[in-house]
């Protein structure tokens, strides 16, 4: 008993250091997902075809690439260039470039299903084409994607313990030292997955409280 | 250039180990899919449960975890596995996960009239999934299935973590000694790229055919 509450006690301090990493990055990586697709979904569904063609491009580049080659990509490749990021920066960039492009169809999805007579009845009481959109359109579609947003969400959380390979000290990351440094496998392994599907879930269960309080009732 | 001429023979070596991995992972994330699905939508309460935990473990837990997961502690048991035949099975298992939401989603979307139209003309329940609901089922399947596949494809490039040398291991290594990230790394994404947006165009094909029905 004695020597499971030292294992604890060794465990429990390296592990919430991992954990508050782990939370840092997961709610930088998924808000500055969710901005950063907003210029993208813009250029996608914009009528000049150069720009839309090049928006395609990019989502069709990263989508179809892993994040963890990404991550390399820019982390040894801006040491080469000479502003080395720290490998938190650089999964950051990536988990960003990656997950916006995502988000970006998503909310393409979502506004291409706001009504087009939602916009006609904007500029019928005078708005602009641009103040339709921002005013009328884009609120709505937001509401509508609020459960796809969510399961983005918990995928970029799970894609968090990639920055483990850039030696960054989150959850992931800590808990392989410490199975190195305590030979404790079974206890560690387990404590590192219960945490990630701990945080997983309270994210999907307030996503779900969102989607509860901005559900549009037809 | 010469670089990337000299570093072919490597990363072709690598490309083989993805693409194995990619084609035996998806062989076993389909078949233990489909039967997830099946518990999931047939089986009795004691099968639902266990579906419903594998499912809740596997959205929850993050795929390089499992890996790190089977390669420390399944030793540690005393259990040695192969690094290739880990990794197949983990991602296999991992994505099952995944195939089944596929599955079980499309199996849903065919109408519940269809069932009853084939109890009302006699046939027996075997015989209308068989020959009435799967047919209909896959085509719904079609895009989404593709979109997994294309995820799995991505997500072997986490074995490169636990020692094996897929084309991600082979390129990380190249750039240990070569130093040139843009050109390797370039060409490591390429590979996945050209798998991907083949396996992405299928998808859209299959959409569009699929969309005829309705």
């Amino acid at each position: 008993m004695s020597s499971e509450i030292t294992l604890i006690g060794r465990i429990a301090p390296v592990l919430a250091e991992g954990l508050y990493m782990t939370l840092e990055l997961s709610v930088l990586a998924i808000v500055l997902s969710a901005l950063w697709a907003i210029p993208v979904v813009l250029t996608l569904i914009s009528p000049r075809r150069p720009l839309a063609l090049v928006a395609r491009a990019y989502i069709e580049v990263v989508r179809n690439t892993p994040v963890l080659v990404q991550m390399y990509f820019i982390f040894f490749g801006s040491s080469i260039l000479g502003y080395r990021l720290t490998g938190f920066v650089a999964g950051l960039i990536a988990l960003t470039l990656q997950n916006g492009a995502y988000i970006a169809e998503i909310y393409r999805a979502g506004i291409q299903s706001v009504s087009q007579r939602q916009t006609e009845s904007g500029l019928a009481i005078g708005l602009t084409p641009r103040e339709a959109f921002w005013v009328i359109v884009f609120p709505q579609a937001l509401r509508k994607v609020v459960p796809s947003l969510a399961n983005q969400g918990v995928v970029i959380i799970k894609d968090t313990s990639l920055v483990a390979t850039l030696s960054v000290a989150e959850l992931t990351f800590e808990a392989r030292l410490l199975v190195d440094r305590t030979a404790a496998v079974y206890e560690i392994f387990l404590t590192l997955a219960l945490l990630y599907m701990v945080i997983t879930g309270v994210f999907s269960g307030l996503m779900r409280l969102v989607e509860r309080r901005l559900r549009i009732v037809q | 250039m010469d670089l990337l001429i000299a570093s072919l023979p490597l990363l072709g070596g690598g490309v083989w180990i993805t693409l194995q991995l990619a084609v035996l992972a998806a062989m076993v994330a389909t078949v233990l899919g489909l039967a997830i699905a099946f518990a999931q939508l047939f089986g009795g309460l004691v099968l639902r449960i266990v579906a419903e935990a594998y499912l809740y473990i596997a959205r929850g837990v993050p795929l390089l975890v499992l890996l790190f997961a089977m390669y420390y502690a399944l030793p540690y048991a005393g259990i040695m596995v192969e690094p290739m035949s880990g990794g197949v099975l983990v991602i296999g298992l991992y994505f099952a996960a995944f195939m089944a939401d596929v599955f079980r989603g499309a199996m849903l979307a065919v109408a519940q009239g269809q069932w009853e139209a084939g109890r009302a003309i006699g046939l027996r329940t075997p015989t209308i999934l068989v020959d009435i609901v799967l047919p209909q089922a896959l085509r719904v399947a079609g895009p989404p299935y593709v979109n997994t596949l294309i995820m799995l494809v991505k997500g072997t490039s986490l074995v490169s973590v636990i020692g094996l040398s897929d084309v991600t291991f082979v390129g990380r290594q190249i750039i240990e000694r070569t130093l040139a990230p843009f050109e390797i790394f370039g060409a490591v994404a390429a590979v996945y790229f050209v798998i991907c947006f083949a396996l992405s165009r299928c998808g859209a094909y299959l959409e569009r055919r699929a969309s005829f029905v309705h």
